[in-house]
């Protein structure tokens, strides 16, 4: 129930500015933090600014969204919608140049799996590494699990989303129950969901109730078949009254709206610039805990596998799925 | 280990069940039977250690072992004597060290080291102290005599309700054969039908039983189990009582921010079940019903459908 959820109290953000802000924050938090270092080679150019940053998240947000599409068995809406959810509450307090986002992208997939009761096993998650070969597929399972726990803990253990899914469904029984008005709701079941699935691709769910964004998918659909149900929101919602509730909701509705008419892909020749200057950070500076975790087991003789690759050998091409 | 028995003629407890072993101030045992035969004349020294004994002196060997027979008997002895107690002496330093050489004496008199010279130290304390020894002895016996006054008084009360219980049960046997006995009279004289006269008797017989049970209540409720009689206002410190307000529930209210959500139980008649997947046989094996699905997706699409926005 979201109304007594994490997601309210912690996840949903008044407006988009302070959405921005915070990504800044993470930007800046982490220049500041490679400049006090005092690392060879620092200095504010070689880091990415925050737009940029902007551009390469939805990049790699589409990228997980792609993978999350092609995964087999397939996977349920509600854990794409959880998954990509992560990925948004993860970099909202945490930069690009930190952790990388190929990795988390796949982390939030495996933990939106298990979370939301879709059962595979870590490898048969990595076997959807199609491009991989079995070395790389072991080696993106153990970064996947070294790094889970990261992020459950920058999620601040808040892992039930709610997805506008499950409204849906509620809407359309409730819709085809009190409002025989519309004679073929499920006909509209199609265009619903590819707009809640172009929804998930924006801030919207990190900025209203996902009742309220499966309300206006039902909404909007209905409208471009040529259906008005504002009868249902005064009729069966008991809004006639409230006017001012009525016009709350419209607004929302609008903002929904105009944030999803805003999101475009990015260009591919921003994303090609970009992400070469992310793996440069990422190989100039980026804090290989991995490394350094693996070399402790190694001393106490826990582990006695071959030299592990280190992770700029695991490139985006092997990962590519575009070509699915 | 458990083979007590007799140094001189070889007897074991294991053997003879009944042997009785005897220890006398010197502290080594003998067996009943021994002692009969080697102190036909009263006296005699210790088969081993020589030490002069009299008959009389033999006691019933109580510890395992011997010696500490032997120390209990010295103990006595010596405590005669030191008979001092902790409000003869001005502090608790003095009245500590005091004990101390108490046990110093009967230490070395139990274990036979320097007898001579700590026997002398006894009398000349004994002499010493003569008044006080014979005060305190004197206290003694007074707080001896008061203790089994008061033992006897128990034992006296306790007599006293065993009799009357024994009598009161007496008694209510004798109400009971009574009764008894009058049925069979009446069985034989009056012509009123045999099962009319049962009930009438085990009305009666039940009412006596009720009558007992009463008594017997009122003869226990006259006293605690404490020793305190009933009714008898103990003083204490006053319980303090707390003053507060008394816990009223209210309901709990919880803001969904959207419409009214419909009772789970009221699905089925106002049409909502009709558009859900109804639930197969295996489903409800477990508990589910379409209800539980539908209600949670209806929940879900109003909760915060009215969500004010920053």
């Amino acid at each position: 129930m979201f109304h007594i959820s994490s997601q309210k109290k912690y996840w949903t953000f008044d407006n988009e500015e302070s959405l921005e802000q915070l990504r800044c924050e993470a930007n800046q938090k982490y220049r500041n933090k490679m400049l006090a270092s005092g690392k060879p080679g620092v200095s504010d150019a070689v880091f990415l600014e925050a737009h940029e940053e902007i551009v390469l998240f939805r990049h790699y947000e589409k990228r997980l969204l792609d993978f999350c599409n092609a995964f087999k068995p397939v996977m349920p809406k509600s854990v794409v919608g959880t998954a990509i959810m992560y990925f948004r509450r993860f970099y909202l307090n945490n930069s690009l140049m930190e952790y990388h986002p190929r990795t988390i992208m796949l982390i939030c997939a495996y933990l939106s799996c298990k979370v939301d009761e879709f059962n595979v096993s870590s490898t048969q998650f990595v076997g959807n590494l199609v491009q991989e070969s079995a070395a790389g597929q072991e080696r993106a399972l153990e970064q996947i699990l070294e790094y889970e726990l990261l992020l459950i803990q920058q999620l601040n253990f808040h892992l039930v989303v709610h997805t506008p899914y499950r409204p849906m469904e509620g809407l359309l029984i409730d819709i085809k129950t009190r409002y025989p008005l519309l004679e073929n709701p499920e006909s509209l079941r199609k265009s619903v969901d590819d707009f809640l699935t172009r929804a998930t691709l924006t801030d919207s769910g990190l900025l209203f109730p996902p009742s309220q964004i499966a309300m206006t998918a039902i909404l909007n659909s209905a409208s471009r078949a040529g259906l008005s149900m504002e009868s249902y929101l005064t009729e069966c919602m008991g809004l006639k009254e409230d006017k001012e509730t009525l016009l709350k909701m419209y607004d929302a509705m609008r903002r929904i709206k105009s944030l999803m008419k805003k999101y475009e892909l990015p260009k591919p020749d921003e994303v090609n610039a970009y992400k070469v200057k992310l793996e440069r950070v990422h190989a100039d500076f980026g804090t290989n805990s991995n490394t350094k975790r693996k070399r402790g087991y190694e001393d106490d003789d826990h582990v006695a596998k071959e030299p592990r690759m280190t992770e700029e050998e695991w490139t985006d091409e092997d990962l590519d799925l575009d070509d699915l | 280990m458990d083979d007590q028995g007799c140094p001189r003629c070889k007897t074991t407890k294991y053997r003879n069940p009944s042997l009785k072993l005897m220890v006398n101030v010197c502290g080594h045992t003998l067996c009943e039977s021994c002692v009969d035969m080697l102190f036909v004349r009263g006296s005699g020294n210790c088969v081993q250690c020589d030490t002069p004994l009299r008959k009389s002196n033999f006691r019933v060997q109580l510890f395992e072992d011997p010696a500490v027979d032997k120390e209990v008997e010295i103990r006595k002895k010596v405590l005669k004597i030191y008979n001092k107690r902790d409000v003869d002496f001005s502090n608790l330093r003095e009245y500590n060290d005091y004990l101390e050489r108490v046990e110093e004496i009967v230490y070395n008199l139990t274990n036979n080291l320097e007898v001579e010279g700590t026997k002398q130290i006894m009398e000349a304390y004994q002499r010493e102290n003569r008044d006080i020894i014979q005060k305190n002895k004197a206290k003694l016996t007074r707080e001896q005599e008061e203790l089994e006054e008061l033992l006897l008084l128990e034992q006296q009360g306790n007599e006293q309700r065993r009799l009357e219980t024994l009598q009161e049960e007496q008694r209510q046997l004798q109400a009971k054969r009574k009764s008894k006995q009058a049925l069979l009279d009446e069985l034989e004289r009056s012509h009123v039908p045999a099962t009319i006269l049962l009930a009438q008797h085990k009305d009666r017989a039940a009412q006596l039983e009720t009558q007992i049970e009463k008594q017997k209540q009122v003869v226990k409720t006259t006293i605690f189990s404490t020793g305190i009689p009933m009714g008898q206002t103990v003083s204490l410190l006053p319980v303090t009582r707390l003053e507060e307000v008394l816990y009223l529930y209210q309901p709990i209210h919880i803001h969904t921010y959207g419409p009214p959500v419909p009772e789970l139980e009221q699905l089925g008649r106002l049409g909502y079940l009709n558009h859900v997947r109804t639930a197969q046989p295996q489903d409800m094996a477990g508990g589910y019903n379409s209800g539980l699905a539908c209600h949670r997706a209806i929940q879900d699409a109003f909760s915060g459908l009215f969500h004010p926005l920053g």
